[in-house]
């Protein structure tokens, strides 16, 4: 059904409900009148909130909020690895089917293992998260799963149910002040964290786009399980806060990729390592404790992988 | 319940699926991009042709990206031709519809035969289209043209996107818009391509506070950051470069496809 025809739908009820009432008796009447009134107020309430955000505001938003994500941790701005960067992400990006979107990539300046997505396709990777990959799979794999977060609106989804966004009544009223609301409500799903059906929608979409862009699938498992062999460690306080267990999140992601047949692709850790390493602060370490085994799903053996080029890109 | 109000659920139920399907299907969009090769090198800027029948990558130099948008029986090519083998000039758009092919300048819509672009074989060859606007040779992977004697003439790496979202006008000559507004500038580079609506924005907040698993953190938004961020390049030959080397995208090990 579409949006229009369940309006329809909706008001026709709503006027069956008025014209019910009017004919009801009037003791009956006074409070069946009071109930209508408050399905009214509350339809009215809940078509306010379903205005869509469009595009334009979207991106509007999501500016407010990387400058946020910037104010938080400084920008590195290392040309080379910005670059570096960017590309693995426009490889990925180019698989997901948002041709409104206009995808930026940049480097945050913090130990801390992280990443971020604002909406209208601001993407962010700490040096912290770059210090524990090992493969450019891995980064596209990252990457990946926040550009899925930017395609399923999930921060401008948040920001719609919000309150405020009841007083809106069409994108021009979603300016000034109101902008800012947005920004912040925004900025606080962005550092709190998604809902888990959020993030695991973005893992579905990471290991997808990133396999369809022609890396391994395993990326993202096998950065995941970076993760969980630094348990505890104060670099990932905030992404073990705001994230689910590690191996919750490696169970899930080898179901998708063995249920998808996702076999095959380059890892390419030649070219990480010449792009990053050096220009990463030292890693958070693995526990001394033994790691947990790799995240590898048992899949079918592979076909050979064609030897990785290692050139810097951009010259 | 009846066999006849079973069979009336049953007719409902197809009549639904019918509804949601037929408008899909005769709405189909496709969308897909051409890396165009040809033998040789680019040196200073300059590109050096070679004779060989050996289509390794590695001896062939890239001298033209076109994107493709169709809706049969109308289609749309975005041509971008790099002189230099260091950036692609802005594209050049034609538009076909089953029946012409049109070249479109900011003055209008001009046949493709009368138009210096309807003298480039290159771009000839790019543009020759089955009934549904579509090129010929396989959807996707490596497509080899070579010349009677078994020299290659031009490698085409293609991908077709998994969905195709665009605007029906841009295939429409008499659509004013049709030939001002590129298509495939998102998709082939990024940076310093904000759009006029996205200029405008939060600028001058103050500081706020932000929830963090660390608790409440106040931030001063950085503007200017983001507005370098957003001016930052990276080119679309260097991304095709990048995806090259990497055997990433169009250039991930597939079966070849010959015509």
């Amino acid at each position: 059904m579409t949006g229009r025809t369940g309006w329809r739908a909706g008001a026709a009820l709503l006027l069956g409900a008025a014209f019910l009432a009017g004919f009801a008796q009037p003791a009956e009447a006074q409070g069946l009148r009071d109930r209508l009134r408050r399905v009214v107020r509350g339809a009215a309430q809940v078509a306010q909130t379903m205005l869509p955000i469009s595009a334009d505001k979207e991106v509007e938003i999501g500016r407010g909020i990387a400058a946020t994500v910037a104010g938080r941790y400084p920008i590195v701005w290392d040309q080379a690895l910005t670059t570096y960067v960017s590309l693995v992400g426009l490889a990925v990006a180019g698989e997901a089917p948002r041709p409104d979107i206009i995808y930026r990539f940049g480097v945050l300046e913090t130990p801390d293992v992280n990443a971020f997505a604002a909406p209208g396709g601001y993407v962010f990777i700490t040096r912290g998260a770059l210090g524990i990959m090992e493969s450019e799979a891995e980064l596209a794999g990252v990457l990946a799963h926040e550009i899925g977060h930017v395609n399923r609106r999930h921060v401008i989804e948040g920001i719609r149910k919000a309150d405020f966004m009841r007083e809106v009544r069409d994108q021009a009223g979603l300016s000034g002040s109101t902008l800012d609301r947005a920004v912040g409500a925004g900025s606080n799903v962005l550092f709190s964290g998604y809902s888990r059906e959020d993030e695991a929608e973005a893992d579905s979409l990471g290991v997808l786009y990133a396999a369809s862009a022609g890396y391994d699938a395993t990326g993202l498992p096998t950065f995941v399980s970076h993760l969980n062999s630094r348990a505890g460690q104060g670099p990932l306080t905030e992404i073990f806060a705001t994230h689910e267990r590690p191996q919750g999140r490696l169970e899930r992601l080898n179901r998708i990729i063995q249920r998808e047949s996702l076999t095959g692709g380059v890892q390419l850790p030649e070219r990480f390592a010449q792009n990053v390493r050096g220009r990463t602060a030292p890693a958070a370490q693995p526990q001394a404790k033994p790691a947990q085994p790799p995240a590898r799903p048992p899949l079918p053996a592979q076909p050979p992988q064609p030897a990785p080029q290692v050139k810097k890109p951009g010259t | 319940m009846s066999a006849r109000t079973r069979l009336s659920g049953a007719a409902l139920a197809a009549l639904v699926v019918l509804a949601a399907v037929v408008p899909a299907a005769r709405a189909q969009k496709t969308q897909w991009s051409d890396a165009v090769y040809v033998p040789g090198r680019w040196q200073g800027g300059r590109l050096v042709p070679a004779r060989t029948a050996n289509q390794a990558t590695d001896t062939l130099a890239l001298v033209m990206r076109v994107d493709y948008f169709a809706k049969p029986p109308r289609w749309r090519a975005e041509i971008r031709r790099t002189a230099d083998g260091q950036n692609f000039a802005d594209p050049q758009v034609v538009l076909g519809n089953g029946a012409d092919v049109q070249v479109v300048t900011a003055l209008g819509a001009t046949p493709l035969a009368r138009h210096a672009l309807g003298g480039d074989s290159l771009v000839r060859a790019a543009l020759v289209v089955d009934a549904n606007g579509r090129p010929q040779g396989a959807a996707n992977g490596r497509i080899v043209d070579r010349a009677a004697d078994g020299s290659v003439q031009r490698v085409v790496f293609r991908r077709t996107q998994r969905s195709a979202a665009f605007d029906d006008a841009m295939l429409d000559p008499r659509n004013s818009s049709a030939g001002r507004n590129f298509l495939s500038s998102r998709i082939a580079a990024v940076g310093d391509q904000r759009s006029t609506a996205v200029v405008a924005t939060a600028g001058a907040r103050g500081v706020d506070r932000v929830q963090t698993p660390r608790g409440e953190v106040p931030v001063t938004p950085d503007s200017l950051a983001i507005l370098r961020m957003e001016r930052f390049v990276v080119g679309a030959l260097t991304l095709e470069e990048f995806l090259r080397q990497g055997r990433l995208g169009p250039y991930a090990t597939r079966p070849e496809a010959r015509r």
